[in-house]
């Protein structure tokens, strides 16, 4: 039946005006927050460190570096010769009403050489995940997204570290399409453990290899709603004796983000100051020698603000840092502050619906052609016939 | 089938009338408006000949952003015409077919399938496919194409294909053919026999 419209209207309206009511409250907490930020910039480090620790580990904030919080940086020189990868993925999810169990994880990557006038080079990896050891967990539970997801997140570092190895030597800049922490390892419901820290450590002996490779390294979030920054400043206006994990969910900024207020610092170009992120993931990272740091960087005249996050041997090397402060802009160029090497990494890795019915129906094919009879669960079957049924249109 | 022929693309849409193929964006084997190609059909036991009468690049936003910059870098360009998956589409009149017997100037038996490889004609085949100009008559009879362009195109382009200094008693004899068959229309005939004329 599709969605009841007529319901839907009046509730539309009420998400309308509550969100320009929310936009106004926002907008009167900017210059409240800009206000504490600077006041967090005039602290003693020390005394921040203090609070920091009194916070707990259970904090998430944001972990001032000794540059100086309020500080904006200009975009550094483009290197010659930069060679920018980027890589991003996508995946067919195991589902169980479908003809045959698997999963499917597809990686596209691409290499640009700016200024060499060159096509960019363009790679493409499909895997097809179908063994029982792939499709079940150690408890025999059938694998959830999130696991997926995970094991995509590697392939695509993989695939990042392959292709910086074989620029060696060469000015390369390599760009994730995500955060550089590896979200999924907390999510991986019914995953063991086990597994979980497996993919973990794979992950972080890539970023091993990527470090040998002596390339940059980023993560890029557009339109981030982190709120660590934030948290920051929140705890900074805490005296010392109130910091409870009650005082610090109290905060004065629910609702705005560190974009929100980074869109008013940041000049076109410029990044922020670098910030340790305080995860319980970033442990994993930092015993490893890749704990990950973060900045805010405006990526065009439009005020677009993007977190990047890099990994320690990016940010403490000025050579790199500004390597991938002054790619990533180049990058952004032509393509409103989103780099264009993830543009067509997405482009290359996603996968149409069109594709996937192709990709589905060979494989029915193949099966018959086995001997096997696939066939579709009776819920599957049936959705795709009331799915067919035309709809009138408005 | 001649010996080295250029690939220019795989068929996606097809009938008996006409097929549509695909290709990944390259000047160089970009299929011109009004030349000859074939298409593999009946399992390779014949070949469909079709006329190009159009040429289309689907239409892409992103490309359509890049082009509204003042300056695109040459690798986005590059990336642009080589790389990535926009295909060009090139529609095909069926205007004969090859078999053991040769060329045949009339509908083919059986559409080429999905898929099938489209090859430009070389010059050779092109000379024997126009030794006889019975095709022509399918062209003025695909009212929705650009009829007078494309037959004036055809034969200009099948003359070339001849020695040069056959080039002219070609034309002569495709004029006087369009005489015959558009005797009733002289606004067309006029036209296309303008369009005859090879420029210089």
């Amino acid at each position: 039946m599709g969605i009841h419209l007529p319901s839907l209207l009046p509730q539309m309206q009420e998400l309308g005006q509550a969100l320009y009511e929310r936009s106004l409250q926002v907008s009167a907490m900017i210059p409240k927050a800009i206000k504490a930020l600077h006041f967090t910039a005039e602290l003693d480090h020390s005394d921040l460190q203090s609070k920091i620790k009194k916070a707990g580990d259970r904090w998430t904030g944001a972990i001032p570096t000794e540059e100086t919080l309020n500080l904006t940086f200009p975009p550094p020189t483009a290197p010659q010769g930069l060679h920018v990868i980027g890589a991003d993925g996508s995946q067919i999810y195991p589902d169980r009403h479908a003809a045959a169990f698997y999963y499917l994880i597809n990686v596209g990557s691409i290499v640009v050489s700016h200024g060499s006038g060159e096509a960019p080079t363009i790679q493409q990896e499909s895997r097809l995940f179908f063994e029982i050891e792939d499709l079940y967990d150690e408890a025999d539970h059938p694998v959830q997204n999130a696991y997926v997801n995970l094991r995509r997140d590697v392939a695509e570092m993989k695939t990042l570290a392959e292709r910086a190895e074989s620029l060696a030597g060469e000015q390369t800049l390599a760009i994730l399409d995500n955060s550089l922490l590896l979200w999924m390892a907390l999510q991986t419901g019914g995953s063991t453990s086990r597994e979980t820290d497996l993919y973990l450590q794979q992950y972080l002996k890539l970023l091993d290899r990527l470090r040998s490779s002596k390339a940059g390294l980023a993560g890029f979030i557009d339109r981030p709603r982190s709120v660590s920054v934030l948290a920051l400043i929140h705890l900074a206006g805490l005296p010392d004796g109130q910091i409870t994990q009650e005082t610090l969910r109290l905060t004065p900024f629910r609702g705005l983000t560190d974009r929100a207020i980074f869109t008013k610092l940041l000049p076109p170009g410029h990044r922020s100051a670098l910030f340790i992120s305080a995860s319980p993931l970033n442990r994993d990272f930092r015993t490893a020698g890749h704990e990950v740091y973060f900045f805010y960087l405006n990526t065009d005249a439009d005020g677009t603000v993007v977190r990047v996050e890099i990994p320690i041997w990016v940010a403490q090397d000025p050579g790199l840092l500004n390597r991938v402060h002054a790619g990533i802009l180049k990058d952004c160029q032509t393509t409103g502050g989103f780099p264009y090497t993830l543009v067509r990494a997405h482009e290359v890795a996603v996968i149409p619906a069109q594709e996937r019915a192709a990709f589905e129906d060979m494989l029915q094919r193949t099966l018959l052609g086995h001997g096997l009879r696939p066939t579709q669960s009776q819920k599957a079957l049936t959705k795709q016939l009331t799915g067919q049924r035309k709809q009138h249109r408005l | 089938m001649p010996e080295s022929p250029m690939m220019i693309g795989r068929v996606t849409r097809c009938s008996t009338r006409g097929f549509v193929g695909a290709m990944q964006i390259s000047e160089n084997t970009l299929p011109v408006f009004g030349s000859l190609c074939q298409a593999e059909a009946q399992g390779g036991r014949s070949y469909v000949v079709g006329l190009v009468y159009d040429i289309s690049i689907t239409d892409d936003q992103f490309a359509r952003q890049l082009a509204a910059l003042d300056e695109v870098p040459q690798e986005q360009i590059a990336d642009g015409q080589l790389n990535r998956q926009v295909p060009v589409e090139f529609s095909a009149l069926a205007v004969g077919f090859h078999d053991d017997d040769g060329f045949h100037q009339s509908l083919p038996p059986q559409p080429p399938l999905t898929l099938a490889s489209v090859f430009s004609m070389v010059p050779e085949d092109s000379v024997d496919f126009t030794s006889r100009l019975h095709f022509l008559q399918m062209i003025l009879n695909a009212h929705q194409l650009p009829v007078d362009e494309l037959l004036a195109t055809t034969l200009r382009l099948s003359a070339q294909a001849r020695p040069e200094e056959e080039h002219e008693r070609f034309l002569l004899q495709a004029g006087r053919e369009v005489a015959r068959l558009l005797a009733q229309d002289l606004t067309r005939l006029e036209n296309i026999l303008r369009g005859l004329r090879i420029k210089e």
